[in-house]
């Protein structure tokens, strides 16, 4: 389609005929004042502010409303025009409050600034201001309609953009106001998209301060998306999220392993940021991300390697060492650009913690030994019992690049008197023996030390090898406990007892064997230089739990052999520099053995990007992304439903503390075809936010007559 | 990262960083300005107008008004112990600065006073050729405009993270956020801190000047301003100066609604703190410093206006004894309306009761006490006030139920200092010498009030701000056409 030619203030500009003199002046950089006016939106041509005249019509129109036309002469400057623009401003400011101090849109407003421009105050009219109070009762969604202008933007946004109407105009005591169809928002059918927000000029609509803190200092994306922004693969959630919706799963499957090539796994054992992270915990309860993961991932028919395009062989080698979530990650994505890889495990078999330091009940091995599979391409080849003595020799050897990812396997017993009795266990051979089908000694009574999710597991897998009663003793106070509130849970309801802010002087023992572990009680503790921790012992708080078992679950560190070539930091971690780089130019580090025992997803993140950095190491330039998932429709009309605010999370169910800690079968029974059709509808869809175009200001244009344009964003 | 060059980059675009832009921009420099907000202006956009000395506004209105004048006044009052090289200079400058905002188009309505016992050196900037609101937003525009017309460059969304300093101690330029979240590497000779104080950093508050944000303090809170400049200077070897802040008092809750409630509760009656005691000649409470200051010694930093319904009466029909142009409502018919609107809504600043006794209870002071303390202000009406020498005529007995009351708190407009400058507006080092290529202006330099905001010279602080940019900008353009 031809553009047309027109003229603005004198400017000559091009635009597409469909455009409105409005769009058509903001695309050229010219900015008219306009306030009901949104990109998004409908034009409604209320509030007048974007007044012009144009040549050979007659009176004023507005530019919001009026197409563009072959040789259309156009005045924003005409003197009718202009004083039409400064009383439809007086008629807003006289209903707006008085001083804009204190007001939290202080700076982004766009009343404000339009003030600026028209320069016309509302003085000479009778002040009208709108008295409603604030109203908080929303968690979620701040109203304080005295800012209120009418401009009637997030009522269009409401009902035309999003098919909800949740919030109206209506004339109260005499009064057109914007008002809740309903008791309270959620009574309203409102979704919580938050689109209302993002269109209001002023500080009337807003997201409660705490919402909004977090979105401070962070790019658009991350601010409005924060499951997307916690997740530190980055994995697209919103998307997959909708696919589920729409009930392809393999799409949403696809979508995941875009960013991490272990949906599945994740899906059992992941530590879910995006989960702590998700806006919807404001409302009533984040979404159950971690099943909803689990539930597509279960039902991925393997379609996303039609789309996999393996990228010509490109004569590098890299060898990787580790089979751990890390060592997999990179091998997968350095494979996927066509690098040929050689992973050497230790152990007899691939997956690393997957499957030595997971236990069975919390992740099956069959889900592990398909998603190795999947991994596993005619690029990638894998050599067990294989233990690397030296990294750099392997560059001798051949290989072009090497990537130690090696994990933390060793255990560490604390140097407690009665540490080397018969029955003290580490966490590392504790887990592998029995993930192995062992059954390491635990008598009826075990007492774990530590407080982090390994010590936990320890915990859970004490129990299920039968003992009678499980103590867990950590220093940490119940709330800083490193474990998450949700294995706490777990693990209270299996009648695990915790015992808070102790420390352990002292295994007892008799006639070698373990019989009792010392406790007492500490105020406080801090650490010392070397990382020993020094405890502040509340007096004659001794105590003594008799058990027949021990488990030290107090750190894991990498089992690195003496001589391996690479200098180390604290705890005994590769040390790196830029994020990966190891002291040895060409050999490169990530995962656990390198941050230290972290989680799956950080693993696979680090390893992500050790990955592109290899690539560009060796010559390439560092793009591992891959399209896996077909396109997306982001649909934002989202309609109404009824009391969507209060629908209760849905994460499937648990076997019952009975059952499971009979056996070593998965205990998380995942969710059935309705939670997942249930949860996954009760996303807030937070990435629709980014479709809704930023609020712009007269000073992202070229102003009238001045120098340089500023920087367009 | 993003990387550019240029002469002279400011570090955020308020008054003092657009007037510092303009004048380094007219004097040649190359410019670039990093603004945080996604508009310019900062908290200038709420002001009106800036102050002058020895303008043809006040020539023309017969202003008896001379830097000689308030110099010794604001020396005087400051009782000097703050920096007289800069606050001569500022004084010196201020006409120029005006003549120079005309020229780039902005219109004075004339020099006014903030309220009676002030002078007038307040240039309000004119609204549609009179006195409005939100004068300062337009000025503000017009600098950008003339600062853009000299070439200069705003980047907005894009606040300043760092300032980077050579080996060899120069400051050689700074890296900002853009609004995509990638960084820009701006390298350049010389640049001005104008980042307008931490208003909206409570913990900054609290540890350097000693308020509990909404607990003893209700300062206006501008989004952004959070000392980033002050931080960024102290990194690069800047001393850190003393730090205060522009107190005022206000009702926290009631000063955004309709104007009738602070005015009314603003005008010279009883005011009386927690123990029902008067501690203050209220016909100060238009000078909004000392009586903030006064209040902020009271138990709890509270202060209540006590009036009662004739008194009321007498400003529905006459209008207020003491107006101001801040709170200055057409009508003060409405107030009983709001007032009680409000108390419905739970609005904490405000009580109305049928007795005094009732009025005490409300405000948790000892109902005998206050009667007292009523029974003696109405005593006096009759003759003269012997306790604090308040002029005849603001006193008015309070007798005629129902009473009122607004609870006053210590408000702020925002901080001051906290970088320490010369009257070159050159950044100083712990040895009082100039940190090359570093320059600072406005509130986060602005030391020159001691302890109290100087409200008789109104206009100060947009003066100071604007005339300490100008320093900045015309030094920092000349030390980059130097280097």
């Amino acid at each position: 389609m031809g553009k047309v030619t027109l003229k603005i203030d004198g400017v000559t500009i091009k635009a597409d005929p469909g455009q409105t003199i409005l769009e058509a002046a903001l695309e050229n950089g010219i900015y008219i004042p306009h306030l009901c006016s949104h990109e998004n939106l409908l034009p409604a041509g209320a509030c007048r502010m974007c007044s012009v005249r144009v040549e050979g019509t007659d009176g004023i129109v507005t530019a919001c409303s009026v197409r563009v036309r072959e040789g259309m002469v156009v005045d924003t400057r005409d003197e009718l025009a202009e004083k039409i623009r400064k009383l439809s401003c007086d008629l807003i400011v006289r209903t707006h409050p008085s001083d804009c101090t204190g007001c939290p849109k202080y700076g982004k407003c766009q009343l404000q600034t339009i003030i600026q421009v028209v320069g016309d105050t509302g003085r000479r009219l009778r002040n009208n201001k709108i008295l409603t109070p604030a109203n908080g009762t929303n968690p979620v969604i701040l109203h304080e309609m005295y800012r209120c202008i009418l401009c009637g933007r997030c009522v269009r946004a409401c009902h035309d953009m999003r098919g909800v109407g949740a919030i109206k105009l209506e004339t109260v005591n005499g009064r057109m106001q914007v008002v809740i169809d309903g008791d309270s928002l959620n009574d309203a059918a409102c979704r919580f998209c938050s689109a209302c927000v993002d269109v209001c000029p002023t500080g009337a609509i807003r997201e409660h301060e705490e919402i909004a803190a977090r979105q401070a200092g962070k790019t658009r994306e991350a601010g409005l998306v924060p499951c997307r922004e916690g997740c530190p693969a980055g994995i697209d959630i919103p998307r997959y999220i909708r696919f589920i919706r729409e009930g392809n799963y393999s799409a949403a499957t696809a979508v995941i392993r875009e960013k991490a090539p272990f949906p599945h796994v994740l899906g059992y054992v992941c530590t879910h940021p995006c989960e702590t992270e998700c806006k919807r915990k404001y409302l009533n309860e984040p979404i159950a991300i971690r099943n909803l993961k689990r539930y597509a991932a279960a039902k991925d028919d393997g379609s996303w390697r039609q789309r996999r395009v393996l990228r010509s062989a490109s004569g590098k080698c890299v060898a990787v060492i580790g089979s751990g979530p890390a060592g997999l990650t990179a091998a997968c994505y350095l494979g996927g650009i066509g690098h040929r890889v050689t992973i050497f495990e230790a152990c007899d078999k691939a997956g690393g913690q997957l499957r030595f330091g997971i236990p069975k009940h919390r992740l099956p091995r069959e889900v592990v030994d398909s998603e190795i599979e999947n991994i596993l391409t005619d690029n990638i080849t894998i050599q067990t019992n294989s233990r690397i003595e030296n990294a750099p020799v392997l560059l001798e050897q051949g290989f072009d690049a090497v990537l130690a990812a090696m994990g933390t396997h060793r255990g560490v017993k604390l140097p407690v008197p009665g540490s080397d009795l018969t029955g003290v266990h580490v966490s590392t051979e504790f887990l592998k023996a029995s993930g192995q089908g062992g059954r390491p000694y635990v008598g009826k009574r075990v007492m774990i030390l530590g407080g982090g999710n390994v010590a936990l597991d320890c915990a859970s897998v004490a129990k299920r090898l039968g003992a009678k009663e499980v103590h867990v003793s950590c220093p940490e106070s119940y709330g800083a406990m490193t474990a998450s509130e949700e294995e706490r849970t777990l693990a209270e309801e299996e009648g695990v007892i915790i015992h808070n802010s102790v420390t352990f002087p002292e295994i007892i023992g008799n006639c070698g064997r373990v019989c009792g572990v010392r406790i007492q009680k500490i105020s406080s503790f801090s650490f010392d230089g070397n990382g020993s921790m020094i405890p502040k012992i509340v007096p004659d708080s001794d105590e003594i739990i008799m058990v027949d078992s021990v488990v030290f679950a107090v750190g894991q560190r990498p089992d690195i052999p003496d001589g391996f070539g690479l200098e180390l930091s604290g705890g005994g971690r590769i040390a790196v520099k830029n994020d990966c780089e190891t002291s040895v130019k060409g050999v490169f580090a990530a995962g656990d053995v390198v941050t230290g025992t972290a989680s799956v997803i950080k693993a696979i993140a680090g390893a992500r990007e050790a990955a592109a950095r290899i690539d560009r190491y060796l010559g390439g330039v560092g793009n591992i992304e891959e399209k896996l998932s077909p396109e997306q429709y982001r649909d934002p009309s989202i309609g109404r439903q009824e009391n969507f605010g209060c629908l209760l999370r849905r994460s499937g169910s648990v076997l019952s503390p009975e059952v499971r800690c009979g056996s070593f079968e998965v205990m998380d029974l995942g969710m059935n075809d309705e939670d997942a059709a249930r949860e996954s509808n009760r996303c807030l869809q937070c990435d629709l936010r980014l479709d809704i175009a930023p609020q712009r200001f007269w000073a992202n244009f070229r102003g009238a007559g001045s120098g340089k344009e500023v920087d367009e964003q | 990262m993003k990387k550019i060059e240029t002469d002279v980059v400011v570090v955020a675009a308020g008054l003092s960083g657009l007037a510092a832009a303009a004048a380094a921009a007219e004097n040649g420099a190359r410019v670039v300005a990093f603004e945080k907000a996604n508009t310019v202006g900062g908290a200038a956009n709420m002001g009106m107008g800036p102050l002058g000395i020895g303008t043809k506004q006040q020539k023309a209105m017969m202003v008896d008004i001379d830097v000689e004048r308030a110099f010794k006044m604001f020396m005087d009052y400051t009782h000097w112990r703050v920096d007289a090289n800069l606050v001569k200079r500022y004084f010196e400058n201020s006409a120029d600065t005006i003549e120079w905002l005309e020229d780039m188009g902005v219109e004075f309505a004339g020099a006014y006073k903030y309220f009676p016992k002030s002078e007038q050196t307040w240039h309000i900037v004119a609204v549609n050729g009179g006195i409005g609101r939100n004068g300062g937003a337009i000025m503000t525009k017009a600098l950008m405009d003339y600062a853009k017309s000299n070439g200069a460059e705003f980047y907005l969304e894009a606040p300043v993270k760092k300032i980077l300093k050579g080996s060899d101690g120069r400051i050689c330029g700074v890296i900002a956020a853009g609004p995509d979240g990638e960084e820009i590497e701006a390298v350049c000779k010389a640049v001005i801190i104008c980042t307008g104080g931490a208003g909206d950093n409570p913990e900054m508050i609290k540890e350097r000047i000693g308020y509990t944000y909404r607990e003893d303090m209700f300062n206006f809170a501008i989004p952004g301003l959070k000392g980033d400049g002050i931080l960024m200077a102290e990194e690069v070897g800047a001393v850190r100066s003393e730090m205060n802040i522009e107190m005022i008092y206000i009702l926290p809750n009631s000063d955004f609604g309709p104007d009738c409630v602070p005015a009314v509760f603003m005008q010279p009656n009883l005011l009386v703190n927690q123990f029902g005691e008067r501690f203050i000649d209220e016909e100060q409470m238009q000078n909004t410093t000392f009586t903030g200051n006064a209040i902020a010694i009271q138990k709890g930093r509270v202060g209540y206006s006590i009036l009662d319904s004739s008194i009321l009466r007498g400003y529905i029909k006459n209008g207020p004894d003491v107006t101001n142009f801040v709170h200055h409502p057409e009508s003060v018919a409405d107030f009983d309306d709001v007032v009680t609107e409000y108390i419905k809504n739970g609005n904490p600043d405000v009580y109305k009761a049928d007795s005094v006794r009732e009025l005490a209870g409300m405000l948790g002071i000892d109902p005998d006490a206050l009667e007292a303390a009523v029974d003696e202000y109405n005593e006096m009406c009759g003759s003269a006030d012997t306790k604090f020498y308040k002029s005849r005529k603001f006193m008015k007995p309070i007798v005629k139920a129902p009473f009122y009351a607004g609870k006053f708190r210590p408000g702020a407009y925002g901080t001051l200092g906290g970088i320490k400058i010369n009257t070159r507006a050159e950044v100083l080092d712990k040895d009082w010498n100039a940190i090359p290529g570093l320059y600072a202006a406005g509130t986060d330099t602005c030391a020159i009030y001691g302890d109290s905001y100087m409200f008789l010279l109104p206009g100060n602080t947009m003066g100071y701000c604007l005339n300490t940019g100008r320093f900045a900008g015309e030094s920092a353009a000349d030390y980059a056409a130097r280097d």
